[in-house]
């Protein structure tokens, strides 16, 4: 990169910054930037100049009816609409999760109080298909930790089911793996929860197990 | 259930991200709460109206909460990249009104269609540069760059089209746009000296 190279292009960054180059500007931008450090250097500095612009603006109180149409359709998203019988069980899924139990069980599990970061908390930990479940009881709750869970494709989303008492009830918190295949959720009510179960689901989530589940962990009492 | 919002209230926003991320309403209410406020500010000083202002700020953290996995903490703050989503929805929204009805700002349609594109560009420009008033770090910029930086910032337009407006070269346009964020600058290091 040379010096008159990087000053053409320097007269270019403010404008990219304020959003004022066109498509086809910024992109070519973008691809300069990728391998000249000093224009990178020269947009951190100007960023936080840029990130004034939006504070500056005069303060309008929102609307109420902002925040509560936003959240009713965030919690649509989160739960659809239940179905009028709430008897469901998850006998679609029992067959697999019976295989999956089995497995879980020969692996066998380990129970112990804190270390790994979690001190205090008690920790139920199983492995089965290549996935290491931790369960770790905070309180009435929990953290639910995945880890060599395998990518998902973009529609699918993981989904928790607690069984409390005989009846499977799901997980509100819907959650997805990183790159490393981690994933987690919480669990906040564990009271008489003898059984974890884990789903890939479509985005939104299921009222009911629409797949074998990739997960399934008994929970000692 | 989600995490209980004491609990997220007590989260910094790049924890609450992955939570968001994983469709958890209460970490995507304390979001709002905190940074609802300015992104509805921002939005309305851009469009200029409050019904869409609420619109705009509306799908801005709806996208939000759709694709909440894709805040990449490496490159800036919570706050500034969901400023950035308002920002970018309250631009698009300017131009597709501006693609649709740019004739109810005119009494004589056939008047309109005569008119030279800059000079229709013009109007809109200065009914959104009267939509607020400049104020903070901007309000201290000489004039000629406070403007262009408003125009393209809040207005929504590019540099050519500044240029086009304001009958002036486009070096001299991308030149006031780095002299005035320059000055920017310098206040905020000031200002932490």
């Amino acid at each position: 990169m040379n010096g008159s190279d990087h000053i053409r292009w320097s007269e270019d960054l403010a404008a990219y910054m304020l959003g004022a180059l066109e498509p086809g500007e910024a992109a070519e931008f973008e691809r300069h930037l990728e391998g000249c450090e000093r224009c990178r250097g020269e947009m951190r500095w100007f960023e936080p100049a840029v990130q004034t612009l939006p504070e500056s603006v005069e303060r309008q109180k929102p609307p109420r009816s902002l925040r509560e149409n936003l959240m009713a359709e965030v919690r649509a998203d989160v739960r659809p609409a239940k179905k009028p019988s709430p008897q469901w069980s998850w006998r679609p899924a029992m067959a697999f999760a019976a295989m999956v139990l089995v497995v879980a069980a020969v692996a066998g599990y380990e129970i112990g109080k804190g270390g790994g970061g979690d001190e205090g908390a008690s920790t139920v930990v199983s492995r089965s298909h290549g996935i290491t479940v931790k369960m770790v009881r905070e309180g009435d709750g929990g953290t639910l930790r995945l880890t060599g869970v395998h990518q998902l494709p973009p529609e699918k989303v993981l989904e928790a089911w607690v069984r409390r008492e005989g009846k499977v009830e799901p997980v509100p918190a819907l959650f997805v793996p990183d790159r490393e295949g981690r994933a987690s959720t919480q669990i906040e009510d564990m009271s008489g929860v003898d059984t974890v179960m884990v789903t890939e689901e479509p985005q939104g989530g299921s009222e009911e197990p629409t797949s074998p589940p990739v997960v399934t962990m008994s929970v000692p009492q | 259930m989600a995490v209980r919002r004491e609990k997220a209230e007590r989260l910094a926003d790049e924890e609450l991200m992955p939570l968001v991320g994983r469709k958890d309403p209460e970490a995507f209410e304390v979001l709002y709460d905190r940074h609802g406020g300015v992104a509805f500010s921002l939005a309305y000083r851009i469009v200029g109206d409050r019904a869409a202002a609420e619109e705009v700020t509306q799908e801005a953290f709806i996208s939000v909460w759709r694709s909440g996995a894709r805040f990449d903490a490496a490159r800036g703050s919570v706050r500034s990249w969901l400023l950035s989503v308002v920002r970018n929805r309250a631009i698009d929204f300017l131009r597709s009104k501006a693609g649709k009805a740019p004739k109810l700002d005119f009494d004589d349609d056939s008047a309109l269609e005569q008119r030279p594109a800059a000079e229709r560009t013009e109007e809109e420009a200065l009914r959104r540069e009267t939509a607020g008033e400049i104020r903070g770090a901007l309000g201290k910029l000489p004039g000629e760059q406070s403007k262009v930086i408003e125009l393209a910032y809040f207005g929504g337009f590019s540099h050519s089209e500044i240029a086009e407006i304001l009958s002036l070269p486009m070096g001299t346009v991308k030149g006031r746009m780095r002299l005035g964020l320059e000055k920017i600058r310098g206040e905020l290091a000031e200002g932490l000296a």
